[in-house]
């Protein structure tokens, strides 16, 4: 009996920073129905205390996620590795910056349940990044995907969020779905659900021939998880959703189901830190190298292309989130292949940079710019309208030039201009896929190069719009002061810069990842 | 105390100026616009401060004895920009003897003339703009000198044009202003070409590009050497056109004269003190390359003896004070290189060429300062009217002024005991050395006799200058009102300070062998014996620099008859003269306008065809829309048909290429 409280006990300290993300669920969602009249009114006011609220539950969690580092891995249910370790830093910083964006979008009677299930989102990412399980695994992506529908929704329950969130709903299910058959397929190949147990029979399995089994639970995962990814074809959502949805909730969209996507195909398809894997038939990578190349190169043109042609503002953004998936796909994609020739390589050969590196440090960088961006266009709003369409931005820098220059800043980074983070992003990516050594590694990096301009192309013309266009029949009073977007836009902009000038402060945790 | 100074020192001097130049951009535009110059003569005293304790503490405590074995250099990395996995790019600082000698230089010259424009830039609407482009530019400059590696070097170097573009064109509301400026940068960025090729070149040569690695061990260039001995030509003859661009030397000389169109004090620091001999500095600084090139090494005798001739021949017929100064500038950057080149003379002199160009950079700061500022203070009281035809005689009623420029143009013109004649003489004495002894012994005599004529025009222009300016019958122009008003204090006391400078510097440092001993600290460059002083040299040039003055005081002082005379008589030379040799004219007619004919041809091509071209793939991405935007229909079960199908097709695709590979 002590022994199972023993291990309980253990297991519980390994996700406590979560814990206490749900535990504040749990007291918002009990405690809101009193703070709301049978009509549904709600004291004005009332969201300033359940942003505050939501605050100080990232705090608690940050401070405890501070103080528990990582530690050995074990076969237990959950790890504490660098990777969750990291993963966890970036969502509760980039929690805080959703909940600031949050912070106005929801009227106040329905503010409550909605910043609970943006901290349930966070907290489904940060289990996905301990899991070590793959019904822990399923568990923690449903726990970002269920709140999600209700994020969608909650704001404002108008036609167009509706039909967003129905969208979202059923393709989402879908997704599940695959993802689940993927498991199982795995499952039945391995016979654990346990992923260290996993890797190691694939490990032993070393010199069998290939496993179909294995094959098609691969593809099916790949599949399953590139919609959380907005992966070419498993994108067709994003333009609908981002369009209808409230602004905060596109922004998360653009950020959190990156992370929860690519920390899971992680997990499942690299062995832990230290684990000796050569290539194999038995493991994923054979299988999952080639699709991801085709998938990556895909989503890269297609997420470009079509944003070349949109004029909806968050169409355009969804595409753009489109594109930087590719990119950082292709760090993944890189990453594996080097995982898995690790042993052949020789000590002396210094290893330039590591595409899972790379793709991890994309992702943060990604998540300050693509969130600065929706932070200006949240702060740009008018009190009648949001910004919707080009029109609306046009002359920006007259009416507002302060925000036009940030919203500039960030559409830099996005282009991967220096002096700003996404340069170094992509630069990262590039060298990361250069340096691996294949040929197809290296035809990745020059598409990869290819697309970084094409993408300039657009975001390049936001800014001739903003900069370069007369204001469209706008007055100044019209405008609002949106005090918490314009901390989160601050906050970005010292990500977004801070990244490019000491590039270190990421990238020594990044390193100790994948040593 | 001392310790943390021996840590930061480095990095402050830099700081200092660039924390002035953010203050004065971000507070200095706002509040206190006519206080604008406060935060930069204040950084500007930190820096220079700092540079004389970097010049105690970088070589060893009691120098001047026979003990430049050891490498003395001191290296911050002030911050790392990137480093992952084999990539690594430090901002490295890295001082020596040369570059504390030069940052002393730079940071007093740097001082005394924001003093001197405090009071001679009030009133002007950018006042505030003008200081911030100041401090930026001491900022650069500093950087360039300080920096660690070659790719440092190179970004401040082209800050240094940029800040320069900036204050040539700082009244760009002046279209000839504007031009000017537009000409300096382009015709820099030629230069900076090959030294952008030249780093290039290091790089792939050597695999690195920090200076500490390259020039502090001998092995490394040994073995490039042993290799491919070549190859130092090539570099070497890339870095000296960078060297070529900023320095303003043949047959890139042209932008420089132009620069005057800047306010007289950037002439004074940028065009004359500092910025112009990062050329002189970096050929210095590559030593241990170009000991590997002699035929480099006689390349930049040759082009320095060229520009120092033919911009001496167009001093003598400008009416334009500050022109005259510039051409004048021009020359005496022509005799640095001139000493550089004279390495190639024989091995035991590449050790004193650069010791010498080094030294004539060094005095030359201080007496050009002082004469450009003069002429500023000249200009200042004459409203702006620098023509020296319209006033004269002015020495009455300008007497600091007066004695000011007489200290610079007596340092300049070579007499004996002042700064510009020990640091000329000793270039002599190297080029005489180089002319008598090893192959190319011809060649450096005839670059000799050009030292020799040049120094002869140039005691003559100068003086010309001054005694148009300055004696005759007293003429004002109108625009300068009845009282002309000499310098305020403002303006005089940097130009005392300067003026002492000019005429004491040279025998302080220059005959007791301070300079040379210290730079010889520097590593990396080659050792030398002790070099002797060539009376024979020195009473040469102090007979030319007598005859000079005396032609000018004979000619512009006792009877102007003559000079009308000449004029008339030899209108042609004149005329050659008076435009420069016509150097401007053909660059215009036979570079410039082949270059814009072939512009329009580009822009044709452009306009048409690469257009076009751009129009097509423009196409591409509508074509592609119109085959993807059918499926982004909104239609909720499309998307997840298409999704089920791209899910088929994959898993299709991975069993098919499984059942291949068995």
């Amino acid at each position: 009996m002590n022994a199972a409280i023993q291990q309980l006990n253990n297991a519980f300290s390994l996700i406590a920073p979560d814990a206490v993300l749900l535990a504040a669920v749990c007291l918002i969602f009990f405690a809101a129905p009193f703070l709301v009249n049978d009509r549904g009114e709600a004291p004005v006011g009332l969201r300033h205390r359940w942003g505050c609220l939501s605050l100080l539950a990232l705090l608690i969690a940050g401070c405890v996620w501070w103080q528990s580092p990582p530690v050995t891995r074990t076969l237990g249910p959950f790890v504490l590795d660098e990777l969750t370790w990291y993963i966890r830093g970036l969502t509760l910083t980039f929690g805080v910056i959703l909940v600031l964006l949050h912070w106005n979008q929801a009227d106040d009677a329905r503010s409550a349940e909605s910043h609970a299930c943006l901290l349930a989102i966070l907290a489904g990412v940060n289990l996905i990044a301990a899991s070590n399980d793959l019904v822990g695994l399923f568990v923690a992506l449903e726990l970002v995907s269920i709140p999600t529908y209700l994020f969608l929704l909650l704001p404002r329950r108008d036609a167009p969020a509706q039909e967003a969130t129905l969208k979202y709903f059923l393709l989402s299910i879908f997704s599940s779905a695959v993802v689940l058959f993927g498991m199982s397929y795995l499952y039945g190949a391995t016979g654990t659900t346990n992923l260290s147990g996993i890797h190691a029979a694939f490990s032993a399995a070393h010199g069998q021939q290939a496993n179909p089994l294995v094959a098609v639970a691969t593809v099916m995962l790949i599949a399953g998880l590139g919609f959380r990814l907005t992966a070419v074809p498993f994108h067709f959502y994003a333009p609908d959703v981002f369009q209808g949805a409230p602004t905060s909730a596109a922004a998360m969209l653009s950020f959190i189901p990156k992370i929860a996507g690519f920390v899971a195909l992680l997990r499942l398809m690299v062995p832990a830190t230290g684990a000796e894997q050569a290539i194999n038939p038995w493991t994923m990578t054979p299988a999952a190298t080639p699709l991801l190349w085709w998938l990556a190169v895909a989503t890269m043109f297609v997420g470009n292309l079509m944003a070349l042609m949109q004029t909806d503002i968050r169409r355009l953004l969804a595409y753009s989130s489109v594109s930087h998936a590719g990119y950082m796909m292709v760090g993944l994609l890189v990453g594996m292949e080097h995982e898995g020739q690790k042993h052949l390589l020789t000590k002396a050969i210094p290893q330039s940079v590591s595409g899972i590196g790379a793709m991890l440090f994309y992702l943060a960088v990604y998540g300050a710019m693509t969130l600065g961006t929706f932070a200006v266009l949240i702060a740009a709003a008018r009190t009648d309208k949001r910004i919707e369409t080009f029109d609306d931005l046009s002359g920006l820098s007259r009416t507002r030039p302060a925000l036009a220059l940030l919203l500039a800043i960030f559409l830099f980074s996005l282009a991967g201009l220096p002096p700003t983070a996404g340069f170094l992003g992509k630069l990262n990516l590039f060298f990361a896929a250069w340096a691996q050594g294949y040929e197809s590694s290296k035809w990745l990096a020059v598409i990869l190069a290819i697309n970084a301009a094409l993408g300039a192309w657009f975001y390049l013309k936001i800014i001739g719009v903003m900069f370069l266009r007369e204001p469209v029949n706008r007055s100044p009073q019209e405008t609002i002061i949106e005090t918490p977007s314009l901390i989160a836009a601050g906050l970005c902009l010292v990500g977004t810069l801070g990244l490019f000038f000491l590039p270190g402060w990421l990238w020594v945790p990044i390193q100790s990842i994948m040593p | 105390m001392t310790n943390w100074l021996n840590e930061n020192v480095l990095w402050l001097i830099p700081a200092a100026p660039l924390l002035a130049c953010l203050w004065i951009v971000l507070v200095g535009q706002v509040i206190g616009r006519k206080y604008a110059h406060r935060p930069l003569v204040l950084g500007l005293a930190v820096s220079l401060i700092a540079s004389l304790y970097l010049l105690t503490v970088v070589v060893p405590h009691g120098f001047g004895h026979d003990e430049h074995d050891a490498s003395h250099s001191v290296m911050t990395t002030v911050y790392q920009w990137i480093k992952i996995g084999t990539i690594d790019v430090p901002v490295t600082l890295r001082a020596d003897a040369m570059s504390a000698l030069m940052l002393t230089m730079v940071t007093s010259v740097s001082l005394l003339v924001a003093i001197f424009a405090s009071s001679y830039m009030k009133g002007d609407p950018g006042y505030p703009r003008f200081f911030a482009a100041m401090s930026l530019f001491v900022f650069s400059m500093c950087m360039l000198v300080l920096a660690g590696n070659f790719l440092l070097l190179f970004v401040f170097w082209e800050a240094v044009g940029v800040c320069s573009y900036l204050l040539i064109g700082f009244w760009f509301h002046k279209p000839s202003a504007a031009a000017a400026a537009k000409k300096a940068f382009v015709v820099n960025r030629i230069g900076d070409f090959g030294l952008i090729l030249g780093i290039f070149l290091i790089w792939q040569t050597f695999g690195t590009l920090d200076f500490a690695t390259l020039f502090e061990s001998p092995n490394l260039i040994n073995g490039i050497l042993a290799g491919q001995p070549d190859i130092f030509h090539w570099i070497c003859i890339l870095l000296f056109i960078g060297a070529v661009g900023k320095s303003a030397q043949f047959p890139l000389q042209v932008w420089l004269p132009d620069a005057m169109e800047g306010p007289t004090p950037v002439s004074a620091l940028i065009h004359a003190a500092t910025m112009v001999t990062a050329g002189v500095y970096l050929v210095a600084r590559c030593t241990p390359f170009f000991v590997h090139a002699p035929y480099v090494q006689m390349t930049v005798a040759g082009i320095g003896a060229a520009t120092a001739l033919i911009a001496a021949i167009t001093a003598l017929t400008q009416y334009d004070l500050k022109r005259v100064l510039a051409y004048s500038t021009v020359s005496q950057l022509g005799y640095m290189f001139m000493s550089l080149g004279a390495a190639g003379g024989g091995h035991g002199l590449a050790l004193h060429a650069v010791t010498f160009a080094m030294f004539h950079m060094f005095t030359h700061a201080f007496f050009k300062a002082v004469l450009f500022l003069s002429a500023g203070s000249v200009m200042h009281a004459m409203g702006d009217v620098i023509d020296m035809r319209r006033f004269s005689g002015l020495r009455k009623a300008l007497p600091i002024t007066h004695w000011t420029f007489l200290a610079g143009a007596l340092a300049l013109a070579g007499v004996p005991l002042l700064s510009g004649f020990w640091s000329k003489d000793e270039i002599l004495a190297v080029l005489a050395a180089a002319s008598r002894e090893g192959e190319h012994a011809g060649f450096y005599g005839v670059i000799l006799g050009i030292a020799l004529l040049t120094s002869l025009m140039t005691a003559f222009y100068t003086f010309r200058a001054y005694f148009m300016t300055f004696w005759g019958e007293e003429k004002f122009p109108e625009e300068a009102g009845h009282h002309p008003h000499d310098a305020p204090p403002a303006m005089a006391v940097p130009l005392a300070i300067l003026a002492a400078a000019a005429l004491g510097i040279g025998l302080l440092t220059g005959p007791t062998h301070l300079y040379g001993h210290y730079l010889h600290h520097t590593p990396g460059l080659p050792e030398g014996h002790e070099f002797p002083i060539d009376w024979l040299m020195m009473g040469i040039s102090s007979i030319l620099a007598a005859v000079g003055i005396g032609t000018a005081y004979q000619l512009y002082v006792v009877s102007p008859k003559i000079v009308e005379n000449l004029q008339r008589r030899l209108s042609l030379a004149y005329q050659a003269s008076q435009n420069g040799l016509y150097i401007d004219w053909f660059g215009y007619k036979f570079i410039a306008a082949p270059l814009r004919g072939l512009a329009k041809i580009c822009e044709f091509f452009d306009r048409w065809v690469i257009d076009t071209l751009v129009d097509c793939v423009g196409f591409i991405p509508g074509l592609f829309g119109s085959i993807i935007r059918p499926i982004q229909n909104g239609m909720v079960q499309n998307y997840a048909a298409v999704m089920m199908l791209g899910l088929v097709v994959c898993l299709i695709t991975v069993l098919r290429a499984l059942a291949g590979t068995h």
